[in-house]
């Protein structure tokens, strides 16, 4: 368990925690050097492949993929919080169009968490039943908070359709065609947890204060919200959508190279080689971007991708996740500036597992500080 | 492993490590215990906890002392700034009317707060209240480098005027009125009692701020600095950070205070009382401190505040009650090295100021917001992003099973 050794032991770390092991965990593993990822021991391409979010989420937050039974189980749960309260969305009316799309967000969470059941109750009963809620809730808010961009109102859940279709549907006011469903679901299933980044940390150490799992959810927004952790995807597709075709982002690409230009959705702190959740996606891309009549822009993600990696590839940078998601979302209706949103959705499954496998008996995550100042004047 | 393992362990969860003569040259490698304790987060100038005497400082100042002869909003100035307010009046006077800029909130925020029902738990209202302030506060464009102190100094401000409106909604008042030359402890007080505050409150209550202003890497101040460390803007660090404030384990444990003190009867019951809790095998609220084996500095002053601010209300019980209980709990766990810590004392003192058991940590928030932004604004100079690393130990590679299976 994170933090959880009994007795104390050395360790060597730099500025910022780098390189501590702050514990062990049973839910993902991740190997920086092959480009392999794992949720509870099940490679996420194959996840990609065969599995829904539903199952995703149920398999990384309870360990097992589900029997059908509680695959139904989780799914009705999930469906029967598609409804946050009224106060939520007016709250949307409460701020400015010009804030920042995800502060908007996240005042809609801050207004769902005054309305939520047995709010102070933070027994581990209690924490297990708040996922199905958080992520239903988030899922119709997010919704709600991207249309408000357009000045467009909320969409009535419908209860035929899965999480991501649901999602689609409530987001954009119409029922995407199969195909961009399953894309968009890839996105989810990919990005749906990647250990202990920082965004994740910071939610572990607010659950360690024996707070609820809504805010250690709210506390790994905030870090998401940050440039260095969600806004690389829309730098990257704006990046992408300024190049007209392969051609011109070759030759873009390499007098970039020549100036040592730093690419948005370029490199990973974790990924020394190819991003596992780029490649279980770029079929996806490949395809939306046809059906929509983009190939042109599937072409210069290639070249570019092509050109910056023969470079930089052997300095360990690789396209990272940042820099397909934008080529999905873009066609298929989503603006440029909501684009962390579906990260936020579903990474907060990872978050919500990492909280749940500490809670037992996790103590308070409280390092130290060192004082460099004055010694004191009496 | 890049670092190569070093002989020198910094022994960091010994009471004897003296952190202060100790060079820290990163990488660094210490004892990590639970909780990361004994990890060396940051290195900081803005306060200074001596884990082998108990003994806190600001910027080099003992907390007695600041507490003794300084105002709250000195103390933000002196912690955000680092400039002590005697060194530079004209200076001083700038800082003070920024941490009480934020003092007008603009008409969304409080009809937010309005909105929601009045029991709702008041750090949820303020949590609420501080995200939709920054929604009006910064734009999607608005570019957050060249941002200083004014905004730190700003944001302290706003929650003091969040504090008060939520305390004024929450007895069912309208917005307590606006008065410029009130200091923020004059409009929390304001707001909470809808009155004009007694000076002697006013001098109560900048004092607990105070003491409670910085506290090390707490986890509100923590969690602030991991998600201000990924470049989100200061409203998501605040939002991030009051997030933390008021689980069991931080600032709600003044709710647990003022239960038990409303358990005890009588004084001379309180032997019993503690008794009856450590067999149920709860611990006693107020006592235990991670970062104490000695008894907290800070309990001296609070003790004599609340002896004095009892009798003057014609409430010595209060006082008599919890000084029971200090004793009879001491004579148990002081040998266990458990002692008193400093929300035995306050929270009775808030409760006195006006505060229900609730509001208690809306109050604290406004307190430590100043220790909390002055120690993420000096991390986030020398820090690139905190996160640490996890060890996988979960089932090695496996296939789905087959789909006719499930």
């Amino acid at each position: 368990m994170i933090g959880g050794s009994r007795s104390p032991s050395p360790q060597t770390y730099a500025r910022g925690l780098e390189n501590l092991v702050a514990g062990d965990t049973l839910i993902s593993d991740i190997d920086g050097r092959t480009g392999r990822l794992l949720y509870r021991g099940y490679p996420i391409a194959d996840l990609v492949e065969r599995s829904t979010f539903e199952a995703v989420s149920y398999l990384i937050l309870q360990g097992e993929i589900p029997t059908a039974a509680q695959l139904e189980d989780w799914e009705n749960e999930l469906r029967r919080w598609r409804r946050p309260p009224r106060a939520a969305f007016d709250a949307l009316e409460r701020v400015p169009r010009r804030a920042h799309p995800l502060a908007q967000y996240r005042t809609m969470l801050t207004v769902a968490a005054c309305h939520t059941p047995e709010p102070e109750n933070t027994t581990l009963d209690a924490q297990w039943r708040r996922p199905a809620r958080i992520l239903s809730w988030t899922a119709a808010l997010a919704a709600a908070a991207i249309r408000h961009l357009d000045g467009l109102g909320p969409v009535e859940p419908s209860d035929d359709l899965g999480f991501a279709a649901n999602f689609l549907y409530q987001t954009l006011g119409v029922i995407p065609p199969e195909d961009e469903i399953r894309a968009f679901e890839a996105s989810l299933i990919v990005q749906a947890e990647h250990g202990l980044h920082a965004a994740a940390f910071a939610a572990l150490v607010v659950i360690s204060t024996g707070a609820d799992l809504g805010s250690a959810v709210l506390a790994g927004m905030g870090a998401l919200s940050g440039a260095r952790h969600g806004g690389a995807s829309q730098l990257a597709y704006e990046m992408m959508a300024g190049l007209r075709d392969a051609d011109q982002a070759r030759t873009w690409a390499r007098a970039a190279l020549g100036r040592g230009h730093r690419f948005p959705g370029f490199g990973h702190r974790v990924y020394r080689c190819p991003d596992p959740r780029v490649k279980a996606l770029e079929g996806h891309a490949e395809a939306v971007l046809k059906n929509h009549g983009m190939e042109h822009r599937w072409q210069v993600y290639t070249a570019l991708r092509d050109e910056v990696e023969t470079v930089l590839g052997p300095k360990g940078i690789y396209a990272n996740v940042d820099s397909i998601t934008g080529l999905l979302y873009r066609p298929m209706g989503l603006p440029v500036s909501a684009f962390p949103i579906p990260f936020c959705l579903a990474i907060q499954t990872g978050w919500m597992a990492h909280c749940l496998e500490y809670l037992p008996d996790g103590p308070m995550i409280e390092p130290g500080a060192v004082y460099v100042g004055s010694t004191d004047n009496s | 492993m890049r670092y190569k393992y070093r002989v020198n362990i910094l022994p960091t969860l010994s009471a004897s490590f003296d952190w202060k003569a100790e060079k820290i040259d990163w990488p660094v490698t210490t004892e990590v215990g639970r909780g990361l304790s004994g990890v060396i987060a940051t290195t900081t100038d803005v306060m200074w906890l001596d884990p082998a005497s108990g003994r806190l400082t600001y910027r080099g100042e003992p907390v007695e002392t600041l507490a003794a002869s300084n105002s709250f909003e000195e103390v933000a100035c002196l912690l955000i700034t680092g400039s002590a307010p005697e060194t530079d009046p004209a200076a001083y006077r700038v800082v003070r009317d920024q941490l009480r800029s934020g003092r007008m909130l603009p008409a969304d925020v409080v009809g937010l707060i309005r909105d929601l029902e009045p029991a709702t738990h008041p750090t949820r209202l303020l949590r609420a209240g501080i995200s939709a302030l920054g929604c009006h506060e910064l734009s999607v464009d608005d570019d957050l480098s060249g941002e200083q102190h004014w905004r730190e100094l700003r944001i302290v401000g706003q929650i003091a005027a969040l504090a008060a409106e939520i305390a004024a909604h929450r007895a069912g008042r309208g917005s307590p009125p606006i008065d410029v030359d009130a200091s923020l402890p004059e409009s929390v007080l304001a707001g909470l009692n809808g009155c004009r505050p007694d000076p002697e409150d006013v001098r109560v209550l900048d004092l607990l701020w105070v003491l409670y202003a910085a506290h090390g890497l707490d986890a509100p101040t923590f969690t602030s600095m991991v998600v201000a460390s990924c470049l989100a803007d200061p409203y998501f660090n605040i939002v991030a950070g009051l997030s933390a404030l008021r689980g069991p384990r931080q600032g709600g444990a003044g709710e647990a205070v003022l239960d038990q003190l409303a358990a005890l009867s009588e004084p001379r019951a309180a032997g019993t009382l503690v008794r009856r809790i450590l067999d149920e095998g709860r611990p006693i609220a107020g006592f235990g401190h991670r970062s104490y084996r000695m008894p907290d500095p800070r309990v001296v002053v609070l003790r004599r505040e609340l002896a004095a601010l009892a009798n003057r209300r014609g409430r010595p019980e209060i006082f008599e009650a919890a000084r029971a209980i200090e004793t009879a709990a001491t004579a148990v766990l002081a040998p266990r090295g458990v002692h008193v810590n400093i929300n035995f004392y306050a929270a009775p003192i808030f409760h006195l100021l006006g505060a229900d058991a609730a509001f208690g940590p809306c109050l604290f928030a406004v307190g430590r917001t100043a220790g909390l932004v002055a120690l993420v604004r000096e991390a986030m100079d020398t820090i690139r992003l905190v996160r640490p690393l996890s060890r996988y130990v979960g089932p090695s590679e496996r296939s789905l099973p087959d789909p006719g299976s499930t």
